[in-house]
């Protein structure tokens, strides 16, 4: 188990490498020059040459990486006299647009989607989880099939028509207070402020996930429930209750958090559409405004880089969580 | 009018109503404006909240504040000028009063040299006091233009330093200090006497001085970049908290006194302004008055502008005036561009200008066709233009016909730019900074080119690097949306920035034009007159010039709104910064 | 009335006769009966064939109708550009009214827009999937070397966050299409699109494939082939192939509503089709400006959006549950 868990670990750290190698150089050789796009409207050759020089893109690619690397470590210096500054470890870089470092960004962004991410995390699988059990267990009955009727609907209408009319009917019904709407308030300072902000977000996440969901722990559990373990749970004369609990839902479950890790990890990235559509500053808008706004590259970079971050990690904790909950795999 | 109040808050000029034109703004413009400032019951505390959708204000620094609005904003509540314009309704406004100097400034040496003399008592948040080489070092700031930019070049331009052959400074600013020495000489402190020497007449300096980029810094306080989040202030307010998406919070200065300030009265006890709004609900707030003591910074929508302009019970929240800005697009005239006067003929004739002004809030909201680059405001310097909109063949939501047969001169004329701009494969790519109604309105210009035979590709551009973007020669498409406001009540601040060179503010590149050389000769000698009458003359004519060559299109003399809660009182149209007297806002009790 | 009865009852007949003749009848059959039999598949697949058929016959409808996706009917607007009348302007004229601020025919900015939304997924779904296919196969069969490589390889594909990827660089990589005269406008963001969906597309199909293909090879059929002496080509296109065609096809369906939905989502964003174009994405993020004047130009396309993922969607299920019996007894 050891061995494996370094071997995984390892393996991690090279794509992460990778991931952000390829990005840098991508993003590189954009045709974009953020030292003309900083160099505002006065703008001549040689304040061009003095913002590439400034904004550390006046040597080749290798170097420029080896730098970011070494600020994240290190921390950068930016400028030169009294118009010096430093962005302290970890250092992703300096938004001339936002006059602030990419760090202090990330870290105003991240309470905002990581609020977002984990209420509709824990919103979509108590739905989905429970709707898909309740629809296995009444198979063919109204249960089910309303169950049916709300994965349908909950699949095909997109993120960002049902975020448009929950937002447009919250408003319209004065459920959310506008001056506040979309500040970041925290839980811990004021939970009631903090849930009130996320709930319309939440739910119009959670209902896209949660008919994924559904769907799946249905299939899930109606197909371990015809495996013979299970068969042979009942014959020994087990409650219905205790088999769904202990065998059936085990089994059925594994899967499902395998996707829940991922799905999560996707949604720590930034939830694009949600946070554009109830203006929550997270990573998602921050990315997004970053890209039509002003092109504010190390911005860009940084967001990519860590939505891949969290995507190759929480691959990590999902296989090492999936050895732990099926059995099968620890066996093996 | 989110759509082009965001691009206004591009637009980095302002302007100044002469007297004159003044007047006929008040009779003509401000009669819809019911409430108008009336100290006599201004209150002072409670908070008073600004709601706008932009992340930011686009800079801070008193250095690098270019619009009007924010200039008003920041002039009003943090920093102080050493001449300000009064601050009330009308005609009056656009006058000349000392602020952080005990005069309007004292011009000598036929105005190549301009004194002024610091107010005593004046401080800074901490309370040390504002001194001459404060503001000889604010002054300084503009030189450093690779970290101070967007702000005006005035200063850069005017003041006796050498140039370099790129036509740069040899002074690079307090950071490098490199030619530390030629602004030592140029910018002189003796005493509280600040002096300036300029490299030609400048008869009306002190009105470049009302820019914040003149105004005192402390070296000690100056953080380069990051100075543009914390200003340090010598105003009524400090900036106790700014983040940026989120909001910034102003409160009082204590070390600010009423003795020391003659154009500042501040009301409210904290000033919030809340960034980063959805449009939407930033709207519902103005349109439901639900934060009555809140302003809307950014106007509301094309969409809400009706309803809310329509009830009566909103008669006293709203503004609608014209606002300092002409709104055109520019003609990249150089070659392989639009460099055929016959195709640049044919799309004015083919624009449907009605279309697009009721997509922007129709004639009341949006504004009315304009014939000219020089705003009817200056007055002096306007004179209505012949051809253009006055041709007998234009009409108002376009002409087909006319640019057909402007299009068939082309063929003969210029058969090269002809088949690109006919070519449904080429035609000629139209430049605008996107946003919604950027996007609807390239559907109406689609379709009036498509009546005329002519193709147009779009070029949607984000808005913070559209400027940058076009003022790239390489870049630019064929035609640029752009606007342009009048410094101060001289053309001298329009046709030169616009036409005569090609500075960062000309998105023609006209300089390739064959009709070129002949307007630079005039417009540098009218530039160089002192005879105000005869230069407005020169204005007069090199306005008709452009507009007959055709360098820019369809202009639209803008108009702005403004809207805010029931409970903020002290509301008047400032008229040379084009938005609110922010200084005399308060919160009613 | 007696011929009417007449067609019944050979129905009957045939009907009768497919159920005992079952045995002689091929999957593709089978597959096609059990699909009958859905009624719900049934009717989803005529609408979703419906509004498929719509899209491409755009400018044929369009035409007929008398209307034009480009044109703006000025006298349909008010003075402050909005439509006069109830519902958005719906009228004889324009059966789903117009759109507010330029004028157009809103249904003809559906079908058109709609034309683009199923161009981007069809070319998408067939591109990846076919994509998928070719190197699922080569490394289902062949493995060893190629395999591994290929599987690294998609494995560091998927765990680049595709959204963000498609965010930050579609504006830079249009200019660059636009810079090498592929296409131009939208021409050059679409392609842009549909490269980078079937960039990011293609493992998740192909790894798919690769453990079927994988499994295959070691069944009787594919053995005795390779006992016969059969070239690996012939293999691959004889015994293999028609065997994954199911998957295939369940795939498509799948993920046709799917990359229909991407489409809209990245227009919305602004980083897709652009203006004076009109794609759902697009005409929705207009229509929230608009939503308090005229909410029926929000509801409408909403509706025709939704009917036509919803369609697909069903569509999908019923053909995976006529083509994978598996599936039906879940």
């Amino acid at each position: 188990m050891l061995k494996y868990l370094i071997r995984r670990l390892a393996a991690t750290a090279l794509v992460i490498t990778l991931v952000s190698m390829s990005v840098f150089v991508i993003f590189a050789y954009l045709p974009m020059d953020p030292a003309r796009l900083t160099c505002g409207k006065a703008c001549t050759p040689s304040i061009i040459e003095a913002n590439r020089h400034r904004l550390g893109l006046d040597v080749p690619v290798q170097v420029q990486y080896g730098r970011f690397v070494k600020g994240l470590v290190a921390g950068r210096h930016y400028g030169e006299g009294v118009a010096s500054f430093d962005c302290p470890a970890p250092a992703f870089g300096y938004s001339f647009n936002k006059h602030a470092c990419v760090s202090t960004l990330i870290a105003d962004a991240f309470p905002v989607t990581f609020s977002l991410a984990i209420g509709s995390f824990i919103l979509w699988l108590l739905i989905g989880v429970s709707l898909g059990v309740v629809a296995a267990k009444r198979q063919g009955k109204w249960q089910d099939k309303a169950s049916t009727a709300f994965v349908l609907v909950g699949i095909s209408l997109p993120t960002f028509i049902s975020g448009i009319l929950i937002l447009l009917l919250a408003l319209k019904f004065n459920l959310i207070d506008p001056i506040e709407m979309g500040r970041w308030v925290s839980p811990f300072t004021d939970p009631i402020g903090w849930a009130r902000n996320f709930i319309f977000p939440w739910i119009t996440l959670a209902l896209a996930f949660a008919a994924t969901y559904t769907r799946f722990t249905r299939s899930n559990v109606l197909e371990t429930s015809s495996e013979d373990y299970i068969r042979t749970a009942r014959a020994k004369g087990l409650s219905e209750k205790v088999i769904l609990r202990k065998h059936t839902l085990r089994a059925a479950l594994a899967p499902i958090i395998t996707i829940a890790g991922l799905d999560f990890a996707g949604l720590l990235g930034g939830a694009i559409i949600t946070e554009n559509i109830f203006n929550l500053p997270g990573l998602g808008r921050l990315s997004i405004r970053a890209v039509l706004v002003d092109y504010d590259l190390p911005v860009i970079l940084t967001t990519t880089l860590l939505a891949a971050v969290f995507v190759v990690v929480m691959n990590l904790v999902v296989d090492i969580l999936y050895a732990y909950i099926d059995p099968r795999v620890r066996v093996a | 009018m989110s759509g082009s109040k965001m691009t206004q808050r591009h637009f980095r000029r302002r302007l100044v109503a002469t007297t004159a034109a003044g007047a006929l703004l008040a009779a003509g413009v401000l009669v819809g404006t019911a409430s108008s400032a009336n100290a006599a019951t201004a209150v002072k505390g409670g908070t008073l909240y600004f709601i706008t959708n932009a992340q930011q204000f686009d800079n801070v620094d008193p250095a690098r504040v270019y619009t009007g609005r924010d200039i008003a904003f920041f002039n009003s509540y943090l920093y102080r000028n050493l001449v300000s314009y009064k601050p009330t309704a009308g005609a009056a406004g656009s006058s000349l009063v000392p602020d952080l100097a005990t005069n309007t400034g004292v011009p000598s040496n036929s105005a190549k040299t301009w004194k002024f003399t610091l107010r005593p008592g004046v401080t800074w948040e901490d309370g040390s006091p504002v001194t001459c080489a404060d503001v000889k070092y604010g002054v300084s700031r503009p030189f450093a233009t690779d970290i101070i930019t967007n702000g005006p070049q005035y200063l850069v331009d005017a003041l006796a330093i050498p140039k370099n052959a790129d036509g740069s400074s040899q002074y690079k600013g307090p950071y490098k200090k490199t030619g530390q020495a030629l602004f030592d000489k140029a910018v002189t402190c003796k005493g509280t006497t600040v002096t300036f020497n300029l490299n030609r007449s400048f008869a009306d300096f002190n009105y470049a001085m009302t820019y914040p980029a003149g105004a005192p810094v402390p070296a000690s306080k100056d953080k380069g970049d990051k100075y543009d989040l914390r200003p340090y202030s010598n105003g009524p307010y400090k900036i106790a908290t700014y983040k940026i998406g989120d909001e910034m919070h102003l409160v009082r200065n204590t070390k600010w006194s009423q003795k020391s300030d003659t154009v500042r009265t501040p009301y409210p006890d904290d000033i919030v302004v809340r960034f980063g709004m959805d449009e939407n609900v930033r709207d519902q707030i103005t349109l439901d008055d639900s934060i009555p003591n809140a302003v809307n910074l950014d106007g509301l929508q094309p969409a809400n502008l009706r309803t809310f302009f329509a009830d009566p019970k909103r008669a006293s929240q709203r503004l609608n005036v014209f606002d300092p800005y002409t709104r055109y697009a520019a003609a990249n005239v150089s070659a392989g561009h639009l460099d055929c006067l016959d195709v640049r003929k044919a799309i004015f004739f083919a624009w449907d200008t009605q279309a697009l002004i009721d997509l922007a809030g129709g004639t009341v909201f949006y504004g009315t066709p304009g014939d000219n680059p020089i705003k009817t405001v200056l007055g002096l310097d306007y004179a209505p233009t012949t051809g253009n909109i006055h041709d007998p063949a234009y009409k108002i939501g376009g002409n087909p016909a006319k640019a057909k047969e402007l299009l068939a001169a082309a063929k003969i004329s210029c058969p090269a730019t002809y088949a690109r701009v006919t070519d449904p494969a080429q035609g000629f790519t139209y430049d605008t900074a996107k946003s919604a109604t950027q996007q609807k309105a390239s559907v109406l210009i689609q379709a009036a080119m498509d009546a005329a035979g002519i193709v147009v590709k779009f070029n949607f551009i984000p808005p913070g690097q559209y400027y940058s973007t076009i003022g790239d020669t390489t870049k630019q498409g064929d035609l640029s949306r752009a606007g342009w406001g009048a410094d101060w009540a001289n053309a001298s601040t329009v046709i030169p920035p616009l036409f005569s060179y090609p500075s960062s503010n000309n998105y023609t590149q006209n300089s390739k034009d064959p009709a070129f050389p002949a307007f630079k000769a005039m417009s540098d000698a009218a530039l160089a007159m002192t005879d105000r009458p005869k230069q407005a003359a020169q204005w007069k004519k090199l306005a008709q010039y452009a507009m007959d060559q055709y360098w820019i299109l369809n202009p639209i003399f803008s108009k702005g709104q403004e809207e805010w809660g029931s409970k903020v009182g002290g509301v008047y149209f400032w008229e040379p910064q084009g938005t609110f007297g922010f200084g005399q806002l308060y919160v009613k009790g | 009335m007696a011929q009417v009865e007449q067609v019944e009852q050979a129905e009957q007949v045939e009907d009768d006769v497919a159920t005992f003749s079952i045995v002689q009848r091929t999957p593709r059959q089978i597959a096609w009966m059990r699909f009958k039999r859905n009624k719900v598949g049934v009717v989803s697949a005529c609408v979703a064939g419906f509004f498929f058929l719509a899209a491409y016959l755009a400018p044929v409808i369009t035409r007929i109708l008398g209307l034009s996706n480009t044109l703006t009917y000025s006298t349909t607007l008010n003075n402050f550009a909005m439509p006069i009348g109830a519902s958005g302007g719906m009228s004889l004229t324009h059966p789903l009214g117009v759109e507010p601020g330029a004028g157009r025919d809103l249904l003809s900015l559906l079908l058109y827009g709609s034309r683009i939304s199923f161009s981007v997924a069809v070319i998408t779904s067939v591109a990846s999937i076919g994509l998928g296919m070719l190197i699922g196969i080569t490394t289902g069969y062949f493995r060893g070397k190629v395999d591994a490589i290929v599987g690294r390889f998609s494995d560091f594909l998927l765990s680049f966050p595709s959204t963000f990827m498609i965010i930050a660089l579609a504006l830079p990589l249009t200019q660059r299409v636009e810079a090498l005269k592929i296409a131009k406008g939208n021409g050059a963001r679409i392609v842009v699109l549909v490269v980078f969906f079937v960039f990011f597309g293609w493992p998740g199909f192909a790894r798919l494939i690769r453990s079927q293909a994988f499994s295959m090879r070691e069944r009787d059929f594919v053995m005795a082939a390779q006992a016969l002496g059969a070239s690996s080509w012939r293999i691959i296109t004889r015994e293999l192939l028609p065997n994954l065609w199911p998957t295939a096809i369940v795939f498509l369906s799948i993920s046709l509503p799917g990359y229909l939905a991407a489409e809209a989502v990245f227009s919305f964003l602004g980083v897709g089709v652009q203006a004076p174009a009109s794609t759902f994405g697009l005409v929705l993020s207009d229509a929230v400006t608009y939503w308090r004047d005229d909410p029926a130009y929000l509801i409408i396309p909403s509706v025709y959006l939704i009917i036509i993922v919803l369609s697909l969607n069903l569509l999908g299920d019923a053909i995976r549950d006529a083509l994978d019996p598996k599936a039906v007894k879940a």
